[in-house]
């Protein structure tokens, strides 16, 4: 489990904000209204985010700020999202990838 | 897990070994190796492990120091294919 | 069509934005973050006359000026692509294109990894990811954590972790390997250190400074280099100790130790586990000139400056016409270099549009861009000024090319 810092020595007390609900692979979550999902979903204790899409490995956040879209998740339907990013917001349904059926590379290495 | 079972590449799971065995054997640039193995050529880019193919590669190679060892072609960022050719709107 | 779009609404970006539009400039300032500030945001450090360098606060100052001047800044967008046609720049964001006469590049910077197995573990991150996750979301990345990489920015965020109350356990080497370079090298690390001696962890620079004298008493430095680290603010910094693996299964459960040569070749038999849930990775900042490198401008590979930066003036003009720099696109500098950077640009753009902008203030906004750099509290590479002359040799022989082509 990871903690929210709400009392910083430098950076005084983390203001209230609004919560909101959301869904991550089907459970209830709550975040602070316009965090990033990945900061909502650590605060949760949640690291893991996707499986890489041919071996299935688990994955999280790496870079955090957009670059290394290790991130990404699925959300209310959009593929690709950078969780890392992305505001969180009341109701959002997100999923992580998992290991993809037919890897190209498959295809590539029969084929090409 | 070994260093060959490294993965450097985190999109294309191009491992340590692979990398490794493909310089050696071809003697190549960044770009070639890039070719060869898929790594830098995944869903970010090669933002995250460009620094560590042209090491590998450099290890064979001169730097040529007027040249991007791993060119960048668009989009810099994955787009969807139906948010392409946008007409400007400004 | 705009006058001037920026892209990246860092410290580079929102400065320049804010001179070009006391110009009377129009302007737009396109970031694919979701808060203006760009890498500004994460900072946090105490400087030498014990004021803090507030990066939220800085950011706030600089957001609020621009909103005050009717800036429009969006966020949350994406540039994939660029192109010049027909004298315009078309510029290309998720599902939107823009059209403009002058192009700002405030890209920033990027961070590079040092490769070690079991870095795609879920609790592995870049050490600027643990500096956002503390400093900007207030969500600790984790109970106790793991630094490989020393440097002077991990070093800075070991700091800001302990601050937060995140504990560290040890800040070390990454394994040699063809890929870790010099980051995994005792003694090359004790010389970068000792080279950075504003931020350098403070026990080190007095170590430091009676081993700069000479390469025997170096050697000897990191020979005699105690194997559990220096202590700074109570962290373990381990120059004789890597990190071989990073162990779990589905997440961080740990890494494994192991004693080095001060050549940083493992010595057998010295393993040993150390328990932590997360793992930053500290391989240092390249400067992020993806989208220049689209338009045909020419770059350079400086090591000083952090890697390949594109062609550019000291009045931060780039060889195509309408296309500027600023900020860690130029270099891998702190955020105040940033700064003088964008107003530079700005005034360079804002003559270009027929502003009334004398040569003087031009100037000397370049001579503060190097004041700046002088007295900068944060020095990522220690021969920084010996890069900014290397790359104003390659412009002045781009332009002495360009006349000749000319005539
Ligand atoms: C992870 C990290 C941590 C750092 N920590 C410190 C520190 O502690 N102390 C210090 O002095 N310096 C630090 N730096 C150096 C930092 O780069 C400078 O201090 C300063 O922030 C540079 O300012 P800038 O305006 O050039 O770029 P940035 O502050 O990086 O801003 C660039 C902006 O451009 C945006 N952007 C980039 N590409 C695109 C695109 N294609 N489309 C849309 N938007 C885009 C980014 O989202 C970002 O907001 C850090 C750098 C990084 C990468
Ligand atoms: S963690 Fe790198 S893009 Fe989100």
């Amino acid at each position: 489990m990871t903690e929210r810092i709400l009392d910083h020595p430098v950076l005084g007390v983390l203001e209230p904000d609004q919560t909101v609900t959301f869904t991550f692979n089907g459970m209830k979550y709550e975040g602070r209204c316009g965090e990033p999902i990945a900061a909502a979903l650590l605060a949760a204790g949640i690291r893991t985010l996707r499986h890489h899409e041919e071996s299935g490995t688990p994955r999280g956040i790496y870079c955090n700020i957009g670059h290394c879209f290790e991130c990404r998740v699925e959300v209310d339907g959009h593929q690709g999202v950078r969780a890392c990013l992305t505001p969180v917001r009341e109701g959002m349904v997100i999923n992580g990838g998992g290991a993809l059926p037919s890897p190209v590379r498959d295809w590539r290495k029969d084929n090409a | 897990m070994t260093d060959r079972d490294m993965i450097v590449c985190r999109c294309e799971e191009v491992t340590y070994g692979e990398l490794v065995d493909t310089a050696g054997q071809f003697a190549c640039n960044s770009r070639e190796l890039k070719l060869r193995t898929r790594a830098g050529m995944g869903y970010c880019g090669g933002r995250t492990c460009r620094s560590l193919v042209d090491a590998i590669a450099l290890a064979a190679t001169e730097r040529d120091v007027t040249q991007i060892t791993l060119k960048y072609q668009p989009p810099v960022r994955p787009v969807h294919f139906g948010d392409l050719g946008a007409i400007p709107n400004d | 069509m705009r006058d001037l779009i920026i892209i990246g609404s860092g410290p580079a970006g929102l400065t320049a934005a804010i001179t070009a539009a006391e110009h009377g400039l129009d302007i737009l300032v396109i970031d694919e973050y979701l808060k203006p500030g760009g890498r500004l945001l994460g900072q946090l450090y105490e400087e030498p006359g014990g004021n803090w360098w507030n990066g939220i606060e800085e950011s706030r100052k600089l957001a609020g000026r621009a909103s005050s001047l009717g800036l429009d800044i969006r966020l949350g967008i994406s540039v994939h692509n660029i192109e010049q046609i027909d004298g315009s720049w078309l510029v290309h964001a998720d599902c939107e294109t823009f059209e403009t006469k002058s192009l700002l590049l405030a890209t920033g910077a990027a961070e590079a990894p040092v490769a070690i197995p079991g870095w795609t573990l879920p609790g592995v991150m870049s050490v600027g990811a643990a500096q956002v996750m503390t400093n900007v979301h207030r969500v600790k990345p984790g109970q106790r954590g793991v630094i490989i990489g020393v440097n002077v920015l991990s070093s800075a965020i070991a700091m800001e972790l302990k601050i937060a109350d995140v504990e560290v356990a040890a800040i070390a080497l990454p394994k040699t390997n063809q890929v870790n370079g010099k980051a995994a090298n005792p003694s090359e690390v004790m010389n970068a250190l000792l080279h950075v001696s504003h931020m350098a962890p403070s026990p080190l620079v007095k170590m430091g400074s009676k081993l700069m004298t000479n390469d025997f008493m170096k050697r000897m430095g990191i020979t005699l280099y105690p194997k559990n680290g220096v202590r700074m603010w109570d962290i373990p910094v381990m120059l004789r100790k890597a990190v071989i693996r990073i162990e779990g299964t589905d997440q961080v459960e740990g890494v494994t130790l192991a004693t080095v040569t001060a050549e940083g070749k493992i010595i057998p038999g010295t393993e040993e586990v150390i328990g932590c849930d997360f793992v930053c990775i500290a391989g240092g900042l390249y400067p992020l000139a993806e989208l220049a490198a689209l338009t045909g401008c020419p770059f350079y590979h400086i090591d000083e400056l952090g890697g390949f930066v594109p062609l550019h003036s000291e009045d931060m003009r780039t060889p195509l016409d309408g296309l500027y720099v600023a900020g860690n696109i130029t270099g891998i500098e702190g955020a105040k270099v940033a700064m003088s950077q964008g107003k530079t640009a700005a005034l360079a753009i804002a003559k270009d549009h027929g502003q009334d902008i004398a040569d003087t203030s031009l100037s000397e906004a370049v001579r503060q861009i190097s004041s700046t750099r002088s007295d900068a509290h944060i020095q990522f590479h220690s021969e920084v000024e010996a890069g900014r002359r290397k790359l104003q040799e390659y412009w002045e022989q781009h332009a002495a090319g360009m006349r000749n082509v000319m005539v």
